[in-house]
């Protein structure tokens, strides 16, 4: 039954991780992390990240609406599942993580771009986002 | 970590980014025990945070039971065979009622978010009780720099969206305006609690959601000018007979009200 170590360790299992965290998107709290971040500070990482994962998943042109616009009925807490950045030498993927209590947590993959799979990155954090948050 | 400034609320004496120094000597002689402060409690194992509560906020009974990760029954059941050994959490997960990630991430959410109030500026001095241990047992410790670390972020993390606390404790009033651009979600459901006597505090307890999440959705929603606090709180007449609620503005004073309202407060 993995917790976040257990998670971020699997999480850097994939080809070209260089860093990974758990944060949550309201505060720009780190709850976990593991490897490098791209400017040697993961918290401020953390705060930077959120502030782009809070927009996209506010944002009204991702959003699933039903009719009239009214929201649906048990909406997850953003209908967005992942954003991807492509920097000149890495990728950054956040990932969304679905909880049954409220929270606004997503899954920072940094991987480096010659030797990150992006298809396969993306499927894997998908998985273990979900994994995190079931028995 | 870059350099974090002083609040400046705080007392003229404590320029530095000082939360409480008890809690650093605390954490320095590795103490185990509660810290009880004026706004909540933090409880310490071997100097790092395991645990935090604050009126303000919602428990962790709170956030599992609201969303339906866990039911009322689940939790109770977990109280009764665990409390008195202090391994609720543990527990928890063992028996299959929460997940071991999401306890985690639910844990750190509610002792962040009870540290934020609990480390709140207060002019009441704090109790230490050695040896106290929270019934919620270990989950996932904090050491006590990267705790006043993120209270003191989340301060001015409040401030740089919008500089007024107002809102933060104060019941909680919609204001004329339309919103200008579309509500997020999130806010929205926030929004539809706002009812002139809740507080954020109430708002968090009720949507089972952390209070300083409110807190920075409450803010946003204040810059966006859809929410204003009540200045004049409807306090126990007991407690403070010179207090009157009173609407905070009145567009077109009533001269026969004022009058109404003189009297009454030379008759006290």
């Amino acid at each position: 039954m993995p917790g976040i170590d257990e998670c971020l360790l699997e999480v850097m299992r994939l080809p070209g991780a260089r860093g990974a965290s758990v944060v949550d998107w309201t505060s720009g709290l780190a709850l976990g992390t593991i490897g490098d971040s791209p400017n040697g500070d993961h918290e401020a990482t953390a705060a930077e990240t959120a502030e782009v994962a809070r927009m996209t998943a506010e944002q009204p042109a991702f959003a699933r609406l039903g009719a009239e616009g009214e929201r649906t009925a048990e909406p997850p807490s953003t209908p967005v599942e992942d954003v991807i950045v492509t920097t000149h030498d890495g990728y950054h993927m956040l990932r969304f993580v679905e909880t049954a209590f409220d929270s606004s947590v997503f899954l920072h993959l940094w991987m480096d771009r010659s030797a990150g799979n992006l298809a396969l990155a993306r499927r894997r954090l998908g998985e273990l986002a979900e994994r995190l948050v079931l028995a | 970590m870059s350099a974090i400034a002083a609040d400046p609320d705080a007392p003229a004496t404590d320029r530095l980014p000082v939360l409480s120094p008890m809690l650093q000597r605390l954490a320095a002689e590795r103490a185990t025990g509660a810290l009880m402060r004026d706004r909540g409690t933090l409880y310490l194992a071997d100097g790092q945070v395991v645990h935090a509560e604050s009126p303000a906020t919602p428990g962790i009974d709170v956030l599992l039971t609201t969303g339906g990760t866990l039911r009322h029954e689940g939790w109770w059941d977990a109280v009764a065979q665990a409390g008195a050994g202090r391994r609720v959490g543990r527990y928890l997960v063992d028996s299959g009622h929460v997940p071991g990630g999401a306890l985690e991430l639910c844990h750190l959410g509610a002792l962040y978010d009870a540290a934020f109030f609990a480390l709140a500026p207060t002019g009441t001095p704090a109790r230490f009780r050695y040896g106290v241990a929270h019934w919620i047992g270990p989950v996932r410790p904090v050491p006590v720099a990267a705790v006043e670390r993120e209270t003191l972020r989340r301060r001015e993390f409040l401030d740089r969206i919008w500089p007024d606390p107002a809102c933060d404790s104060a019941p909680l009033l919609r204001t004329a305006h339309g919103p200008d651009a579309p509500v997020p979600a999130r806010q929205r459901r926030l929004l539809e609690l706002v009812d002139g006597v809740r507080t954020a505090s109430d708002i968090a307890q009720a949507l089972g959601r952390s209070a300083f999440h409110i807190l920075v959705d409450l803010r946003r929603l204040a810059a966006a000018g859809l929410v204003a606090a009540v200045r004049a709180q409807p306090l126990p007449a007991a407690a403070t007979p010179r207090r009157i609620p009173l609407p905070e503005v009145t567009a077109d004073p009533d001269i026969a009200l004022l009058r109404r309202l003189r009297d009454a407060l030379e008759a006290l």
